[in-house]
C-alpha cells in the first residue's frame, strides 16, 4: 500500500514535470517573424534591386476613400510616385507630408503622387483621419493582394516608393525613410526622365 | 541604367549590414544608418525568454516576463509619443486560480530615424521586461497571453504582430 502510494506520487510528479517541460519547449519554439519568409527576398534580384526597375509600372485599378475607382492609366504621361504606406508606419507619416509638399510644388511639371494603403483592413475612416491629420490631399487608394504582389513581391517593409516616369517606366524604387532632400532629388529626376 | 545617389547610398548600406550580420555584430539603437533599398533579408524575431518562476501563494506577487528584440529592430513602447502609433500591449487569458493585475510596462527610450533626428519616438529595443502582478492559489500555473507589438528597423516598419506566450509559474 505504502509502495503504491509512493509510486503514485512519483508518477504524478513525473507527469507534471513532463507537461511543464512540454509547455516550456512549446514556448521556446514560438517565434514571430517580422519578415514573412525568404521567398519575399528571393523575389528581389541579387543586386539589391527590384525586378520592377526599368520595367513598365504594373497596372492597377483600386478604390479611393470615396469608393471611386482610380487606375494607373489615369496618370498616363505624368511623372508619378506610387507610395505604399501603412497607418501604423511612423516613417511613412514623416515622409507623406514631404510628398504632399512636392506634389504641389511640382504640380506644374505634371508631377503627381498616389498613396496606396497597405493596411486597408483598418477601415476608410481610420485611413481618412490619418491622412487628414498629415495634411495629405493626393489620392489615397486601398491596396489589394494583387497590387501588393505586383509591386511589393510580398515584402512587408514600409514605406516603399516607386518612381514612374512619363513613359510609365519605373525608374527607381526606394524602401524606408531617407531624407527630405533625397526625396526631392528623386522627384526631380522622375520629372526629368522620359523626355519632354 | 541610371542609379540615383539615394539608391547607391542605400545599396551601400545593404552590404555593410550584411557584413555586420555575418560577423555577428549587433546594431545598437541610435547608431542606425540610412535604410536599404530592399527589405531586410535576415529573419528577424521578437522572442519571449520563457523561464519558470516561483511566487508566494495567496499573496500579491510579481512575475517578470522577459522579451528580446533582435538587434537592429525596435518596437513601439506601451506609450508611444503619437496616438497614431500602435503601443506594445500584453493581453492575458483567464486562468483558474490566478488573479492577475494590470501589467507594468517599462519606460521606453527615445529614438529618432537617422534621416529625421528631430522626430522623437518612444520605443523598446534590446531586452525589456514586463512585470505582471498576480495572486495565485498554491500549485503550478500556466497562463496564456499575447504580446501585441509593431516593429520597425532604422528606416522601415512592419505590420503589427501578435506573439502568443505561456507564462509558467509555481505558487508555493
Amino acid at each position: 500500500m505504502l509502495f503504491a502510494g509512493i509510486a503514485l506520487v512519483v508518477w504524478s510528479g513525473w507527469q507534471n514535470l513532463r507537461q511543464r517541460r512540454s509547455a516550456m519547449q512549446e514556448q521556446q519554439n514560438r517565434r514571430v517573424d517580422l519578415i514573412p519568409d525568404s521567398q519575399s527576398a528571393a523575389a528581389w534580384d541579387s543586386s539589391g534591386g527590384s525586378p520592377l526597375k526599368g520595367k513598365p509600372a504594373p497596372g492597377f485599378t483600386l478604390l479611393d476613400l470615396n469608393g471611386k475607382k482610380v487606375s494607373l492609366s489615369d496618370f498616363k504621361g505624368r511623372p508619378l510616385v506610387v507610395n505604399f504606406w501603412g497607418t501604423y508606419c511612423a516613417p511613412c507619416k514623416i515622409e507623406m507630408p514631404w510628398l504632399q509638399e512636392f506634389s504641389l510644388k511640382y504640380a506644374a511639371d505634371g508631377f503627381r503622387v498616389v498613396g496606396i494603403t497597405y493596411d486597408s483592413e483598418v477601415g476608410r475612416d481610420t485611413i481618412a483621419q490619418t491622412t487628414q491629420r498629415l495634411g495629405v490631399t493626393y489620392p489615397i487608394l486601398l491596396s489589394t493582394p494583387k497590387a501588393e504582389k505586383d509591386y511589393l513581391s510580398n515584402t512587408e517593409a514600409l514605406p516603399m516608393s516607386f518612381y514612374v516616369d512619363k513613359t510609365g517606366k519605373v525608374i527607381e524604387i526606394t524602401a524606408g525613410l531617407g531624407s527630405k532632400d533625397e526625396l526631392e532629388a528623386m522627384v526631380k529626376e522622375t520629372i526629368a526622365a522620359g523626355g519632354r | 541604367m541610371k542609379v540615383t545617389r539615394l539608391s547607391q547610398a542605400r545599396r551601400a548600406f545593404v552590404s555593410i549590414a550584411a557584413l555586420a550580420l555575418a560577423a555577428g555584430a549587433t546594431a545598437q539603437l541610435g547608431s542606425a544608418q540610412l535604410s536599404m533599398d530592399i527589405p531586410a533579408k535576415p529573419r528577424a524575431t521578437v522572442v519571449y525568454a520563457a523561464e519558470p518562476q516561483s511566487v508566494p501563494a495567496a499573496r500579491r506577487a510579481m512575475l517578470e516576463l522577459r522579451f528580446q528584440i533582435v538587434p537592429g529592430f525596435h518596437i513601439n513602447s506601451h506609450t508611444p509619443k503619437s496616438e497614431l502609433l500602435i503601443p506594445t500591449t500584453l493581453n492575458l487569458e483567464p486562468e483558474t486560480g490566478v488573479k492577475p493585475g494590470a501589467p507594468v510596462y517599462p519606460a521606453g527610450q527615445l529614438y529618432s530615424f537617422p534621416s529625421v533626428p528631430g522626430e522623437k519616438l518612444d520605443v523598446y529595443a534590446g531586452n525589456f521586461i514586463i512585470r505582471l502582478p498576480v495572486m495565485a492559489t498554491p500549485g503550478d500555473h500556466t497562463m496564456d497571453a499575447t504580446l501585441k507589438y509593431q516593429a520597425c528597423d532604422n528606416a522601415s516598419c512592419y505590420p503589427p504582430k501578435s506573439l502568443p506566450i505561456k507564462i509558467v509559474f509555481t505558487a508555493k
